[in-house]
């Protein structure tokens, strides 16, 4: 996988890398895809639940974490869409330990909390070249009901992560989020992906 | 005697019940009234300089992106020649958008429905079939032209108006030009945008942030405590209103509604640099603690760029926050990392009004063109965790800004007023070398309401 951050406004080949790029698959319902299912799924329920401690106990500490935004193109550029100079997040483990810890304190714009339903799809698993690393892409529908309106602000993306095998339990070493809006419906990211 | 202004609403409200200018007061209602909207798109949004984006964006001949003034898409391009141009992208013929991606290169628009085609300048080029005349028999190819709006470049900044023999870029800006040109134009090679913006769209009238960018210093306190909480601008969670970090400086503003706030460098960021200014020269306290955004080696560019004076005041006390009207906010800003360093965030936002109840907030992240990539990797990550989308500061903005706008449809509500009354009023400090108008100490009211002056005159003039 190509994990690439250059701070140029010029759009170059790396932004059409989408989806799976390891070529070893590991198959829907083999134990390793089960445990990564479910690992994917405790992980929507720690951030559904706001459990930020036990969500950050699945990341690894040189993790990697960016939502690059996304443009609308035409002609030869179609599908040079994912701009990896620009991000909606930009993050590190120090970063997200330091937001999380944030939203114990005056964030307001999580206090009241949003009440957040993530759903987790179209999970596609391959192996990396180091041993006990897997790539692991999944679709995410996030549906966020916030105050007193009855109009939830969604948004869907692509996740391409990289998690690790660390004594038998699995971190988060690298996230990709993809989002699908160019212009984002939601009014902000104050809540992870 | 104060002159009135000829705005009047259907129902017989003026714009003097509006914003009522003897008592400092702005009703609630502007947040969110549909009629005055209208108003302003035609007063103010197609009367004044509207900022569309950076130079560095579109590099090369042929480049464009494409953005909105207000409600209007535009094509912003550079042309053969290095213009940088701004085109109305509505096709003179059945209305279509001529150009459809956000950014590209093309040497030539076409329009995707019947084919009319136009040049980066926004010059009609013709319709396909050329011997069939498709544009008409009888018509003068240059009126068919993309609508052009006038354009101005300030430090690379790309600034486009509808109101060709209006005021020009300089008078718009007024005198608080030699505080901006502290934060755009200090070095040898400009600004460059690290990529192209965040955008996203907030269920909120524009002027909700509007007015903030005229330089609200007191909300940070409350809104963005979880700043002191993290020991980020000094002080603790204790202390915040005893001390009130960052509070004090010198607020600078013009009756063209912009206003800039200078913060002691010093005092305000003292876990910067814990060592007193006091006998130092100008170029020891730049060595000190450099301008977010400028590293010890671009010292010297700011002398040869800058007046002595305005040297002076960026090492001294920088301009940080502010805005300039309507819509632009600055936050050129020190920002501590979770790892120690602190190379600056240089964020500046366009509140782009979509209907009474929308607005698009577009986040553009900068850094200086000779600044190292190392700093400039720095500087975005510093920028996006604490701006824009997902930023720190500003996710707390965003979950302010919708409420007020609701509230401002109750019937009741409606009537409530927004306050502007602690006033300080202008007073030049000792040795202050810029003019405009000067507010020291205590950051109060007096820019919000130059804002809101500068609003008031737009709209009283049909």
């Amino acid at each position: 996988m190509t994990w690439i951050t250059k701070s140029t406004a010029a759009p170059d080949a790396t932004t059409i890398v989408r989806g799976l790029v390891s070529k070893a698959r590991v198959p829907v319902g083999s134990p390793v895809y089960n445990a990564l299912l479910e690992t994917l799924y405790d992980e929507a329920a720690a951030l559904d639940e706001r459990r930020f401690d036990d969500w950050t106990a699945m990341l690894a500490e040189d993790l990697i974490y960016q939502a690059p935004i996304r443009l609308t193109r035409t002609g030869k550029t179609r599908d040079l869409d994912v701009m990896r100079t620009m991000f909606h997040f930009d993050e590190t483990h120090e970063s997200i330990m330091m937001r999380t810890g944030r939203l114990q304190k005056s964030a307001w714009a999580e206090d009241p909390p949003s009440r957040c339903r993530r759903f987790v799809t179209n999970v596609r698993v391959g192996e990396c070249d180091t041993a006990g690393e897997y790539e692991v892409v999944s679709y995410l529908f996030l549906e966020r009901s916030r105050g007193d309106s009855p109009e939830n602000e969604t948004a869907t993306a692509e996740r391409r992560d990289v998690w690790r095998d660390v004594d038998g339990a699995y971190k988060l070493a690298r996230r990709e989020i993809i989002v699908d809006q160019s212009v984002l419906g939601m009014s902000n990211f104050a809540v992870f992906l | 005697m104060l002159q009135h202004a000829s705005l009047v609403l259907r129902d017989g409200t003026t714009l003097d019940d509006l914003v009522m200018r003897d008592t400092n007061e702005v009703s609630l209602r502007v947040m969110t009234d549909e009629e005055l909207y209208h108003h302003e798109m035609e007063r103010i949004f197609s009367k004044t300089w509207l900022l569309l984006g950076h130079e560095s964006e579109i590099p090369k001949a042929g480049d464009f992106i494409v953005r909105d003034m207000a409600e209007d898409n535009v094509i912003v391009a550079r042309d053969r020649d290095g213009s940088v141009n701004v085109s109305l992208n509505v096709c003179p013929h059945r209305g279509m958008r001529v150009c459809l991606g956000e950014a590209g290169n093309k040497p030539i628009h076409q329009c995707i429905y019947h084919g009319w085609a136009f040049r980066p300048n926004g010059d009609f080029i013709g319709a396909p079939v050329e011997k069939e005349k498709m544009h008409g028999n009888n018509v003068d190819k240059a009126t068919l032209n993309l609508k052009k709006a006038r354009v101005h470049l300030y430090g690379g900044l790309i600034f486009a108006t509808w109101n060709v023999d209006g005021p020009s870029f300089d008078e718009y800006l007024g005198d608080i030009k030699y505080y901006m040109d502290q934060l755009f134009c200090r070095t040898d090679n400009g600004l460059e945008l690290l990529g192209p913006p965040q955008r996203f769209v907030l269920p909120c009238n524009w002027k909700v942030p509007g007015e903030q960018s005229g330089s609200d210093g007191f909300h940070t306190l409350t809104l963005h405590r979880s700043l002191m909480e993290g020991g980020i601008m000094g002080g603790t969670a204790e202390t915040i209103y005893d001390q009130a970090p960052g509070m004090y400086g010198v607020d600078v503003s013009c009756e063209q509604g912009h206003s800039l706030r200078c913060l002691e460098a010093e005092k305000t960021f003292k876990m910067f640099a814990d060592v007193p200014f006091e006998g130092k020269s100008t170029r020891e306290r730049l060595e000190l603690l450099t301008p977010p955004g400028i590293t010890r080696e671009m010292i010297p560019q700011l002398f040869r760029n800058l007046s002595e004076d305005q040297v002076e005041q960026l090492a001294t006390i920088p301009p940080q926050v502010g805005g300039m009207f309507p819509n632009i906010l600055i936050a050129f800003i020190f920002a501590p990392r979770t790892d120690g360093g602190s190379s600056g965030a240089l964020s500046l936002h366009t509140y782009v009004p979509k209907g009474p109840d929308k607005v698009e907030f577009i986040n553009y992240i900068f850094a200086e063109k000779d600044a190292p990539e190392e700093m400039k990797r720095d500087m975005l990550q510093n920028a996006i965790w604490n701006t824009g989308t997902s930023g720190m500061i500003e996710q707390d903005d965003a979950d302010v800004w919708p409420v007020i706008m609701k509230n401002a449809r109750g019937a009741v509500s409606k009537g409530i007023t927004l306050k502007y009354q602690a006033l300080h009023g202008h007073e030049r400090p000792d040795g202050w070398k810029g003019e405009g108008l000067l507010y020291p100490g205590f950051t109060k009211d007096d820019t919000q309401w130059n804002w809101w002056m500068a609003y008031y005159n737009l709209m009283a003039k049909a």
